[in-house]
């Protein structure tokens, strides 16, 4: 285990989808900046996005709709809980985005003239964007990190930050899965583009690696930002997603809504009141799937067959193109029935759901010289595309940032702390696998963790979760491969830790299933419109707050509001 | 890990036509910062497969010597190497990378003439105008579609009465298709005509097309053959049509949008729903409360935002 | 020592007569995201290391000789 020290302006923590973003425009803002761009895998191929993206969900084109009414919608998908400048940063900028990524070469659907093919999904506005050839992504991605001359690292595992004597950034650490080697790299800021926290929750098939979410993004990002001491953001508010059964791939509403597909109980008839993609959508989800009406099934058999092939082409070659291999393994044909659908694992997520890492409008911590973009960033609802706009502000802010600020002290002792953590696994010749802490961990969030939220099994579940604490301690690592999965289970852990400890702590329920607390069922704005933020205390152990919803930029009228409240009136008169 | 440890300038040029394939594979992602004059020599490589490697490597490169070394390629012997430069000479965005692609406009293979048009489409230059013109009677139906579409980004009024009656008479539907929607870039009355007859054609996507172009240009005569393609085989098609009644807020579509408010599919039901709303008269609010016990929530949904429109508008 | 190891059939087969490995060839090796793959230093070909499979398929797509074949993991199918 040799030791590489490195020196750089700015340290990019990351390589999927916002992070090549941010190490571009802080090279374009500053050609003098040295900035390198570090991840655990290769950046060829890297983060949620590896196999290419479908489309975007969430693009606020001139004429389809306004920055305006796309801040109101995610206002009022996420209950009110949402910081709206961040949230107007992303839309002001996502046109303009979208035409600096078509001039890089990524194909975006237009019609015959020229025009982009928007469609609508949602009753308001129009946000989806189809990506037919949506595969080169990656590529187009690598292109302009040569082009700018970022510096690549890649199958480094970042697992700490350094701070220095105010709590600002001075370096990164961590160590390289195929040869073990210690990195401490000195910096001056960080932007951690780490993706989601996917890898909390068991998926329903059991095998540890069959998520939502690319298994990478286990949640490194939000253990080592929580370390470094920055705030994390709503973190009760889970993502929960609905899925095709066992393959564990989006049942893509999005792409096959504008095609006439839809979601169906066992009935073939349509379900979800809710407008928007939230948690009050996979509540209603939950309760059609646990309810009388279950399963729950994707239906296109309806649709002709020229409509159905365009779908299998979307669907079949982007994204997860694996599905249609998974379908033919179970005689699923979409002509012929509808698919059974299931909900995923929990996980945090903002790209659809509202929780990580708290950033401000200008993708700022609160821990100077750290940036956050991306799926591991709180700014809600950003899918793809927000990743891209908030890479680029955390990269343009990080620049500056630079320009202003001298390299600080690093703490020598911190790093032979972090140097003899990650080497322990490895001394051991005898111990638990890091196999066996992970799958433990993660069948314990599935036991006392998913919601409906019940107080007492919160209780159990942190009690646990601290017996295998103490066990981790004891984890063998063979080679360098599996202390990147040792490393990433403690990162695990202290994500199923702070899921446990946000949840406990918002005694309401909000935001559909995400928060569902069945021993506070209701709706408490008069003590919960607020967000909430998880940091480190002095012991080092996690604390929780409640932080003001920062003042509205769009109103939303009394009517809007309510729209939500109305649909389950309606729908609960119904049922009486 | 690297096996062999020799640099990738020396396995470019390899005896083994595998390993320079390879070299050419790994350059895009090796330390090398301009790969450009690395990979030129080998798109004349003897071997093919090494040679669809260097085309790949160079998408994205849109430098006028890139741009003429890889219009040629469309030439090549080699069927994946063809296919290759297709789809990397239609990445191209700026219009000075126009000259090598239009010199391919001539070639007697029909393949080249269609990759080359597709490239061109995007640049938008005005050199192109007459050959995609010419191009519509091409016995190709790929090259035909090519030009049609090229003609579409063009958005020249000269086009119209050629692409009007490309949508009428081609033998081949997906051409017609393309050539109706390519029409949506003009109010110009004169393609009223070809839309309305494309509502009739024997195809329906053609005809879903032209309900859906009638929209988005708001052609206002157009609304008595709306609402017969509100009684068209393919519910689909009658979506489109809905649709289109609704934009134009067409009060003549009312009793064929009130009957598609009973019809089994969903999605019609929705689009009907929604339609009504935007053409916010009075006259459909029975047949909206009605909706508001539809068995899919959709339809709930909507009727209860048309009747909250058809209210509004009445104020 | 108290390590087991347990068998598992892995989702990532190699066919051996068109992996190129032993000319340099690394791309299943680089691209897959969660390090699985590697190269026997004996055989000189690529192999699945690890059962941790997303099926994501790059392995397999980005392959120059077609020699990758990802299957669904077991336990999903």
């Amino acid at each position: 285990m040799k030791r590489i020290d490195l020196e750089f302006d700015l340290v990019v923590i990351g390589g999927g989808t916002g992070g090549p973003m941010a190490a571009v425009k802080a090279k374009e803002q500053n050609p003098q900046l040295k900035v390198l761009l570090i991840d655990k895998a290769h950046v060829k191929r890297s983060g949620a996005i590896s196999m290419g993206m479908d489309g975007l969900n969430n693009a606020v084109i001139p004429g389809h709709a306004t920055p305006e009414q796309y801040v109101k919608e995610i206002t009022i998908a996420n209950d009110g809980i949402v910081d709206q400048e961040a949230v107007m940063a992303y839309a002001a900028n996502s046109f303009d985005m979208i035409q600096e990524l078509d001039r890089w070469g990524v194909k975006f659907e237009k019609d015959e003239t020229g025009d982009y093919a928007v469609r609508k999904v949602h009753h308001l506005g129009s946000y989806v964007l189809p990506m037919p050839e949506g595969h080169h992504m990656k590529k187009i991605l690598y292109r302009q990190l040569k082009r700018a001359r970022v510096e690549i690292t890649n199958r480094v595992v970042v697992t700490r930050l350094l701070t220095g004597a105010s709590g600002e950034v001075v370096g990164v650490m961590g160590f390289d899965c195929r040869t073990a080697d210690f990195y401490v790299i000195r910096c001056k800021a960080a932007v951690i583009c780490t993706g989601a926290a996917g890898r909390i929750g068991l998926p329903a098939s059991g095998y540890l690696m069959g998520t939502y979410e690319n298994p990478t993004n286990c949640g490194d990002g939000h253990a080592m930002a929580f370390h470094a001491g920055a705030d994390l953001a709503n973190l009760e508010c889970f993502q929960i997603n609905p899925l095709i059964k066992d393959y564990n791939g989006p049942a893509c509403a999005y792409v096959t809504g504008p095609f006439g597909g839809f979601t169906a109980n066992s009935k073939g008839e349509r379900f979800i009141e809710c407008d928007y993609w939230s948690g009050q959508m996979m509540m209603e989800f939950y309760n059609e799937l646990e309810g009388g009406n279950g399963p729950v099934f994707l239906k296109l058999d309806h649709l002709a067959e020229e409509t159905i092939g365009e779908i299998e082409h979307i669907l079949h070659t982007n994204e997860r193109p694996s599905r249609g291999r998974f379908h033919e393994k179970r005689g699923n044909d979409y002509r012929k029935q509808m698919i059974e659908m299931h909900i995923s694992e929990i996980g945090f997520c903002s790209g659809h759901s509202a929780s990580g890492i708290w950033t401000n409008a200008r993708g700022e911590t609160s821990v100077p010289g750290l940036y956050a973009a991306g799926d591991c960033a709180s700014v809600p609802h950003n899918y793809m595309l927000g990743a891209f706009v908030y890479g680029r502000l955390c990269g343009q802010s990080a620049a500056a940032y630079c320009a202003d600020t001298a390299k600080g002290r690093v703490d020598d002792g911190a790093i032979a702390a972090e140097q003899a953590r990650i080497r322990a696994p490895l001394e051991r010749s005898d111990g638990l696998t890091p196999f066996q802490i992970e799958y433990k961990t993660r069948r314990l969030v599935n036991d006392y963790l998913q919601p409906p939220k019940i107080t007492r099994k919160y209780e159990i579940g942190l009690r646990r979760f601290d017996e295998v604490r103490e066990d981790a301690e004891a984890m063998v690592a063979t080679n360098p491969h599996e202390l990147m999965r040792a490393m990433e289970a403690h990162s695990i852990l202290d994500c199923a830790e702070m899921a446990a400890r946000a949840s406990l702590f918002r005694t309401e329920s909000r935001w559909g299933l995400y928060h569902y607390n069945v021993d506070h069922p209701d709706r408490d704005d008069a003590n919960w419109f607020c967000h909430t933020l998880l940091s480190k205390d002095a012991e080092g152990r996690m604390q929780m707050r409640k932080k003001d919803v920062e003042p509205y930029l769009v109103a939303i009228d009394e009517e809007e509001r309510n729209a939500y409240q109305r649909l389950r009136v309606a729908r609960s008169a119904e049922a009486a | 890990m690297t096996i062999i440890s020799t640099s990738i300038a020396e396995r470019l040029v390899s005896e083994d036509a595998e390993v320079r394939r390879l070299a050419v594979i790994d350059l895009p992602y090796s330390d090398e910062d301009d790969i450009v004059p690395l990979v030129l020599p080998r798109l004349a490589d003897s071997d093919a497969n090494v040679r669809t490697e260097a085309v790949r490597a160079l998408e994205g490169f849109e430098e006028p010597q890139v741009v003429a070394a890889l219009a040629p390629m469309l030439l090549d012997t080699d069927p994946g190497v063809r296919e290759a430069a297709g789809l990397v000479l239609a990445e191209m965005k700026l219009s000075e990378s126009a000259g090598p692609l239009l010199a391919l406009l001539t070639e007697a293979e029909a393949e080249v003439r269609m990759l080359a048009f597709r490239a061109l489409r995007a640049l938008r230059v005005a050199e192109v105008f007459a050959p995609a013109m010419a191009a519509l009677s091409d016995p190709d139906p790929g090259v035909r579609r090519e030009a049609v579409g090229v003609l579409g980004y063009l958005r020249r009024s000269e086009a119209i009465g050629h692409l009007a009656e490309v949508a009428a008479h081609d033998p081949d539907p997906d051409v017609r298709r393309i050539a109706v929607g390519a029409l949506g870039y003009t109010t110009e009355i004169s393609v009223l005509p070809a839309l309305t007859r494309a509502l009739g054609d024997s195809a329906w996507m053609v005809r879903d097309e032209a309900a859906q172009t009638i929209g988005k240009l708001r052609m206002g005569p157009a609304i008595p053959d709306l609402v017969r393609a509100m009684q068209d085989e393919y519910w689909q098609v009658r979506v489109k049509a809905a649709r289109s009644l609704g934009l134009l807020k067409a009060a003549a579509g009312l009793p064929a949008l009130v009957e598609a408010l009973a019809h089994p599919i969903g999605n019609l039901r929705k689009e009907a729903a929604i339609a009504l709303g935007e053409v916010a008269d009075p006259r459909a609010i029975p047949a909206l409360e009605k909706a508001l016990d539809d068995a899919d929530p959709d339809v709930r949904k909507l009727s209860r935002l048309a009747l909250t429109a058809i209210g509004l508008a009445q104020k | 020592m108290s390590i087991a190891t347990t068998l598992t059939q892995v989702p990532v087969v190699v066919d051996e007569g068109k992996c190129i490995a032993e000319k340099g060839c690394t791309v299943c090796v680089d691209v897959c995201p969660l390090d699985v793959l590697a190269i026997d230093m004996l055989t000189k070909k690529a192999f699945m290391k690890f059962d941790e499979c997303w099926y994501c398929l790059p392995c397999e797509t980005d392959c120059p000789t077609g020699a990758v074949h990802v299957s669904i993991p077991y336990l999903l199918r």
